[in-house]
């Protein structure tokens, strides 16, 4: 099997639209979550939410951005800063070795909800004609494989919270079984429209406003946690077959070291013990790796009732009298659940947390719940010279969990 | 104004089209209009000009060669609709 190196990684998230914006924020504990305003918004009853500042006008030109929707901008934009950020060329002869795997929930929800709009809400039939094109969940992908001319798989999954995960761990197989040389790998999620975000609050899982701080409003770990804030963004690795990248030269984040895949199989929503320890179980084994030498946990935590108290069990469950000992933290609580783009932004922030020896905090951590009783660092940014390894958990609706390991490269 | 000049207008106001290639000999595809950015232009004509042009893009391609030809089209299908 040969080795998976991280040589460009690219975000778009709602602490800043590149990498290095996106981890001063999360280790300054600063928060992206906010009120959401404009017309519309006040039909919400869970008004907080993390949006990303994007303006698209620099990157595209307007013909190619009515093609676009927003999420499809994310992926594009993150795209590009990884595929710069690595150095890859893809040259005519080698595309073919190359391909694109993203993760996304619900895709071009904002196209799907701009057309309903159009025909219910408006009355008209006139909808705009790339309606499809825009909607399709496999249009962030194309478009990154289209912009590099990579003939090589390109592949969209879909499984919920853990999409951008499995993308990025079946991305990891492809380079590890020597079907590809190079994967642009992520997840892009853009959801943050009227009709998703009242199908969320249908759920009854979104957090309620903090009365004094909209931005602390979610709470993973914490005793006063009341649900999960969604967020929208992107973030993308350039995941090169490591002999490939030294020889080129290439600087190398970190190593693709494992991936666990376990579903649940038991219920639609209902996170279970089991089947959280069984994929972080898979991915220590996939890195042969054993839990005391996973140096930080980038956790899935939500701030849901449901999900926390149970992702604690499983740690404790996986890691023994070690989970004591090995820092969690769940970013979330800054940048929001971006969905299918969550397993990728995390492990971005993971990697980030091994490269810069800093572990970004457990924000609104200040009630601590009996029942998640780890070393979750709330009391904001740790300093954690010589991380070897990390470990980012991504959690979902339907029963997938997905698990990534990532190692410093040595 | 008629309709090849309200076309013109249209296709360098809404597809940053330059001015100077417009003129009713041009071909679509010395224009770059390629079969997606047809599907738009032809959406903001039947918006522009009040007419609904044929479902078939294959008769389009087929009928519109050129700006002229896509002028004379509108103004047939204006005119069966004044006429109608």
């Amino acid at each position: 099997m040969k080795r998976v190196a991280v040589t460009g990684m690219g975000a778009i998230t709602p602490l800043g639209n590149d990498v290095d914006s996106f981890f001063e924020a999360l280790a300054a504990g600063r928060s992206g979550v906010k009120r959401l305003e404009g017309p519309g918004n006040e039909r919400l009853d869970h008004r907080v939410a993390a949006p990303v500042a994007f303006d698209p006008l620099p990157l595209f030109d307007a013909a190619k951005l009515r093609m676009l929707d927003r999420v499809s901008q994310f992926a594009l934009a993150a795209a590009a800063q990884a595929v710069k950020d690595s150095g890859a060329t893809f040259d005519e002869s080698g595309r073919a070795r190359c391909g694109v795997c993203v993760g996304t929930g619900m895709a071009g929800a904002q196209s799907a909800d701009d057309g309903y709009r159009t025909l219910y809400a408006e009355n008209s039939d006139r909808l705009k004609p790339f309606t499809v094109l825009m909607a399709m969940n496999n249009a962030p992908a194309s478009w990154i494989g289209l912009e590099y001319g990579l003939s090589g798989p390109n592949l969209t999954y879909s499984t919920a919270c853990s999409s951008s995960a499995v993308a990025i761990g079946e991305a990891a197989r492809r380079i590890a079984t020597g079907e590809a040389d190079v994967m642009i790998a992520g997840g892009a999620e853009a959801c943050l429209n009227l009709g998703t975000l009242k199908a969320w609050e249908a759920m009854r899982t979104l957090a309620v406003e903090d009365a004094r701080d909209p931005s602390a409003s979610c709470k993973p770990f914490a005793k006063d946690r009341t649900g999960l804030v969604l967020g929208e963004g992107a973030a993308m690795l350039v995941l090169e077959d490591r002999d490939r990248a030294l020889a080129r030269g290439a600087p190398i984040h970190a190593e693709i070291a494992g991936y666990g895949l376990v579903t649940d199989a038991a219920h639609i929503t209902r996170p279970s013990v089991e089947g959280q320890a069984a994929a972080m179980r898979a991915a220590l084994a996939d890195a042969r790796l054993d839990p005391k030498d996973i140096g930080y946990i980038n956790a899935h935590g939500t701030g849901t009732q449901a999900n926390d108290g149970v992702e604690t069990a499983a740690i404790k469950a996986v890691f023994g009298e070690t989970a004591y000992n090995v820092p969690v933290s769940s970013t979330k609580s800054m940048h929001g659940h971006l969905l299918g783009a969550a397993g990728a932004v995390e492990l971005v922030a993971a990697i980030l947390a091994m490269r810069r020896g800093r572990i970004p905090p457990t924000r609104n951590l200040l009630i601590p719940d009996p029942e998640c009783d780890l070393d979750f660092v709330s009391s904001g940014a740790r300093d954690s010279p010589g991380l070897a390894a990390v470990l980012s958990s991504s959690f979902a609706f339907g029963g997938t969990n997905a698990v990534l390991i990532a190692r410093r490269h040595i | 104004m008629n309709a090849l000049e309200r076309l013109k207008q249209l296709l360098e106001r809404d597809f940053a089209i330059p001015a100077a290639s417009l003129d009713a000999s041009a071909t679509l595809e010395s224009l770059d209009i390629d079969s997606l950015r047809l599907i738009e232009i032809v959406f903001a004509v039947e918006d522009e000009f009040k007419v609904t042009m044929p479902q078939d893009q294959g008769e389009i391609r087929g009928r519109v060669k050129t700006l002229g030809d896509l002028a004379n089209l509108i103004e047939g299908l204006a005119g069966a609709k004044a006429a109608g």
